[in-house]
């Protein structure tokens, strides 16, 4: 169906008449107040136990407004870039599959400069692919979990083309390596499904070669959640902070919260407008407080830092034992800004990595086509579903 | 008859596109093509036939056609410097031309037809010497052809390309070019200033 846009217009007038100019003002003043004045051993204070914040907080034991300039670039770097793409289970299919393509990069800059493509496919059908064993349990796979075993497979490929490293060098991978939609699942899935990661983490501990991922435009609020902190008025009450109770007075109270008067935005605007993070640099590293990070284990507790590439603030995450190492946090610095500047604005590596892993239309048609030619030969005749049939001869 | 060369030596690229007027090739290397005007050959589907074009393009952009290439350097990093700061380059761009197809061999004399099949798809362009360049374009009854070939170059730049280019090929002092443009004269008396075009092109000796 097409889009009536001449009356979306009419009820876009009528939402941007409801936005009063003077609120968002008063709400951008306060954070700005709120940000100059944030008292870090005071939010600290505020943060420990018995505390019960019901969002995601940036923490650091220190001050959360430090920044840091850009590091001096080595002469010479290399960087791997691996991204993954996949064709996930067809119901429609009688062949029951996936397929991943890991694209990978190699970049070397400085005395020797050399680039390696290459693209991965990687055809899983068997049992133990298909399904996943806790204990008792077994699950078939579904697109969450084969996204896990994708980012699994690309620190894998990172790692393997770093093996013979003769200048710095890092892997750097696309997205999050926060594994959120681990926590949905049963707690042994989760950890039987993570273990694939936590080893590929464990081959780059071992190795002593820095891991990072990049997030383009984040929409993280971890900082600006823990500013709201140092805004609540229960410490003035004498109370712990408390959002689930303070959150449960606007209901029954008709209660405003305290951090109401700050502004809802993402991280990237409190630190491009308010904080005015510069063009190269960088925040502290703050340690992310989400639950599922219990599971990784302390040495792979995820961290991030914001840094500002001259084009946005991007987000760029690290284990614990890269975030304790100032030569790998400086050369991840440096190298990911360096890279945004080669890519106009998003890391180049990370560009080619994903035109290489990318599976277009026809890609997915030709992987089909050769799987019922050769069922076909083998005697199972593919039938398609009438579903599938009538979305690929559409008609009137 | 010249020696059909097969050394690696003179691979200039591998076909990509084929048809019975014409092929594209993508070079080898990026920016190395050859040039205007020159003869190439490709080997045929048996030993006995290849097939013989002139250049009639040239091109270098995204390996990718939809990705389009962006200005990469500034006042602080030109030409060289910018393939040494962005070694993916070499793997994102590539190099093409295009060919007109004006005869072939068929293991007994030039035929100066357009031949019955098209180049094969994948097989290697190569260089042609001058033992071959006088053996296939002695008597030049192809420039019929290729003033009638339609693409990006006005077809009197790309005769007079190939004229000038047989004539360094050659180093006879001149002498097929002068027996070609005069073979180039009676084709075209009926249009003289499409000739002159062509004559003024080729530069004066």
């Amino acid at each position: 169906m097409t889009l009536d846009l001449t009356r979306v217009v009419g009820q876009i007038s009528s939402m941007v008449a409801t936005i009063d100019p003077a609120v968002q003002s008063r709400r951008y003043n306060a954070l700005d107040d709120a940000w100059r004045s944030l008292d870090s051993v005071d939010v600290n204070i505020r943060l420990r136990a018995p505390a019960k914040t019901s969002f995601l907080l940036a923490r650091v034991e220190g001050e959360y407004r430090e920044r840091f300039p850009l590091p001096a670039l080595p002469t010479s770097y290399t960087i791997a870039a691996t991204d993954g793409s996949m064709i996930l289970p067809d119901r429609h299919s009688p062949a029951r599959f996936y397929l991943m393509n890991i694209g990978k990069v190699f970049l070397r800059y400085g005395d020797q400069p050399t680039a390696r493509f290459s693209a991965e496919p990687d055809l899983r059908f068997e049992e133990r692919d298909l399904f996943v064993t806790s204990g008792s349990r077994r699950v078939p796979v579904n697109e969450t979990i084969l996204g896990l075993r994708r980012a699994a497979a690309e620190l894998r490929a990172g790692a393997e083309l770093l093996a013979d490293l003769d200048t710095p060098g890092l892997v750097l991978l696309d997205g999050t390596l926060i594994l959120w939609s681990l926590e949905a699942n049963d707690r042994g899935i989760a950890t039987e499904i993570l273990r694939e990661f936590t080893d590929a983490l464990d081959t780059f501990q071992r190795a002593g070669l820095p891991i990072a991922s990049y997030v383009s435009s984040p929409g993280s609020s971890d900082l600006m959640n823990t500013l709201r902190v140092s805004v609540c008025d229960y410490p003035a009450m004498g109370r712990p902070v408390n959002c689930d109770d303070c959150f449960g007075r606007i209901v029954d109270e008709g209660h405003t919260p305290a951090c109401d008067i700050l502004p809802t935005v993402p991280d990237r605007l409190l630190l491009e407008r308010i904080a005015n993070l510069q063009p190269g640099e960088r925040t502290v590293v703050y340690e992310s407080q989400s639950r599922i990070l219990e599971l990784y284990g302390p040495d792979h507790h995820i961290g991030f830092f914001y840094v500002n590439t001259g084009q946005e603030i991007g987000r760029i995450e690290i284990p614990a034992w890269v975030a304790r190492e100032p030569r790998m946090l400086d050369l991840i610095h440096s190298v990911v800004y360096d890279q945004c500047q080669l890519g106009r604005g998003y890391p180049v590596a990370l560009q080619e990595a994903h035109e290489m892993a990318v599976l277009s239309m026809t890609d997915r048609r030709l992987v089909e086509a050769a799987i019922e030619r050769q069922l076909a030969e083998h005697g199972a005749v593919r039938m398609r579903t009438g579903k599938d049939a009538s979305k690929r001869g559409r008609f009137v | 008859m010249a020696a059909l060369s097969n050394t690696t030596t003179t691979r200039l690229g591998e076909v990509i596109e084929t048809s019975t007027v014409g092929f594209t090739a993508e070079s080898d290397q990026l920016h190395i093509l050859p040039e205007l005007g020159a003869l190439v050959r490709v080997g045929g589907l048996t030993d006995q036939i290849s097939y013989y074009g002139i250049v009639a393009f040239g091109a270098t952009g995204g390996l990718d056609t939809s990705r389009t290439a962006v200005r990469r350097g500034g006042h602080d990093l030109m030409d060289e410097a910018i393939y040494e700061r962005h070694p993916e380059l070499e793997l994102v761009l590539r190099t093409m031309f295009s060919v007109a197809v004006v005869g072939y061999q068929d293991g007994i004399v030039p035929r100066h037809v357009l031949p019955a099949l098209p180049a094969p798809l994948h097989y290697t362009v190569h260089a042609c010497d001058a033992a071959e360049t006088i053996t296939f374009c002695n008597t030049p009854r192809y420039l019929s052809t290729l003033l009638n070939y339609r693409g990006d170059v006005p077809a009197e730049q790309l005769v007079a390309s190939h004229l000038r280019w047989v004539d360094v090929q050659l180093a006879d002092s001149h002498a097929w070019l002068s027996d070609a443009t005069r073979r180039l004269a009676r084709l075209m008396k009926r249009d003289y200033d499409r000739l002159v075009t062509i004559l003024q092109a080729i530069e004066p000796h």
